[in-house]
């Protein structure tokens, strides 16, 4: 008796641990990336708060930043920390400007491939549109809270060796980009949450002068 | 006439040999017998603690900024993990007693010159015991002298409380770690200076 509500409860964790993620049918997939891309297409500045946690297998905690994230077409980015450090770096014109609380420094990607192929990657997991079948093996879930989990498994080498895989949820309804995970090969990895997201609102130039 | 002149260029000869050859660490300092066997760093040896600084380097006129993470993994084992603010991880290195361990470099670092150069300034960061070989003092400080990798290092202790590495060949000093803002066992400022090249890194604590 005891074995059998034994064996039960451990049939009924596993199908809930099975249901917390499950994979999309082939034509589910199909559409839901087609509404991403045409999301992806029709926004065009996001402005939205985020909450980074940079998970290490051997600390205790997550090391946990946040701040703004400002985004503008074609690609224009910017990253502002703003707790537990001041910090900000724009991606413009195939150039990284870094301000270091006061601190200005700016790096030329132009010659950095690696980096700058991560950086236009960056961009693409903002706006949700990463899905370059050359460059990754796409697999669609749907999570726990019924949003999509889109897992992009890096095939290329270079990349492979520092992000391994990346793992974007996506709003249910809306289709916002809510969480982009960057996992390592070594199984670290880095989430960032996104809060107050505003689509479609103006934001001035001015904003990514860094 | 002459004698004086002779006398002048041996003195200044001497002088110029003595200066030369004697090393700035220890100038003015008074040679002791050692009261302590060994000397200990306090800064990054608790276990509990995850060790987290935002760092700015400044290499020549060039400014690069990360995260330096610090972690007592083991006893005499120590993580030390450097990232951007991002999160990529630029290296991860392990030091395990007196060895050393590469978890992860990029690519573009990945030189021997480059992992020896950094290998040598974090294992003097987080080596938590050293033999004390000498024992010098001053006015303010007491010094012990030990040694790491056939460099010798000086220990600056001023009201009992490590203040400063100084790293030195025979003749000159290579590097130098300030550790300021101390409380509960932690430098929340911590500076390496080379003073053979043109670099700094600044270290604040954030956690």
């Amino acid at each position: 008796m005891l074995k059998n509500i034994y064996l039960v409860s451990l049939l009924l964790f596993l199908s809930i641990t099975i249901n917390a993620q499950k994979k999309l049918n082939n034509s589910d997939a199909q559409k839901i990336r087609e509404q991403i891309i045409k999301k992806s297409t029709s926004t065009n500045t996001i402005a939205s708060d985020f909450v980074q946690f940079k998970h290490l297998s051997f600390l205790d905690k997550d090391i946990e930043s946040s701040g703004k994230l400002f985004f503008k077409e074609p690609n224009l980015i910017k990253w502002q920390y703003e707790i537990p450090f001041k910090y900000s770096v724009v991606f413009k014109n195939d150039k990284l400007f870094i301000n270091d609380d006061g601190t200005k420094s700016d790096i030329d990607l132009s010659s950095n491939k690696a980096f700058k192929s991560l950086n236009s990657l960056i961009v693409k997991s903002v706006k949700g549109d990463m899905f370059d079948e050359e460059k990754f093996d796409v697999t669609y879930f749907k999570d726990k809270r019924d949003n999509y989990l889109i897992t992009f498994t890096s095939k290329e080498a270079s990349l492979k060796s520092f992000i391994g895989k990346f793992e974007l949820i996506f709003h249910k309804n809306n289709l916002d980009v809510l969480q982009i995970k960057m996992i390592e090969s070594s199984e670290d990895y880095t989430k960032i949450v996104f809060k107050n997201q505003k689509n479609n609102e103006a934001i001035s130039d001015s904003v990514f002068n860094n | 006439m002459k004698q004086f002149l002779i006398r002048f260029l041996i003195t200044s000869c001497l002088s110029v040999f003595l200066f030369s050859c004697s090393l700035i660490t220890t100038k003015n300092l008074i040679k002791q017998t050692p009261t302590e066997q060994f000397v200990y760093n306090p800064y990054f040896n608790n276990q509990t603690i995850d060790y987290i600084y935002k760092a700015k380097i400044k290499l020549a006129k060039n400014n690069f900024g990360g995260l330096l993470i610090i972690k007592k993994i083991k006893e005499k084992q120590h993580r030390v993990v450097f990232t951007t603010e991002f999160g990529n991880k630029i290296f991860d290195f392990e030091f395990i007693n007196n060895d050393f361990k590469v978890n992860f470099i990029l690519d573009k670092l990945n030189r021997k010159i480059v992992i020896n150069a950094l290998k040598k300034d974090f294992q003097l960061l987080v080596k938590e015991q050293n033999k004390v070989m000498n024992q010098f003092s001053n006015k303010e400080n007491v010094i012990y002298q030990s040694k790491l990798n056939k460099k010798d290092n000086y220990y600056f202790h001023e009201n009992k409380q490590l203040r400063k590495i100084v790293m030195t060949s025979k003749k000159k000093e290579k590097v130098s770690i300030y550790f300021d803002k101390i409380t509960n066992k932690i430098a929340k400022k911590v500076v390496i200076k080379h003073h053979n090249f043109k670099m700094t890194l600044n270290l604040e604590y954030i956690n």
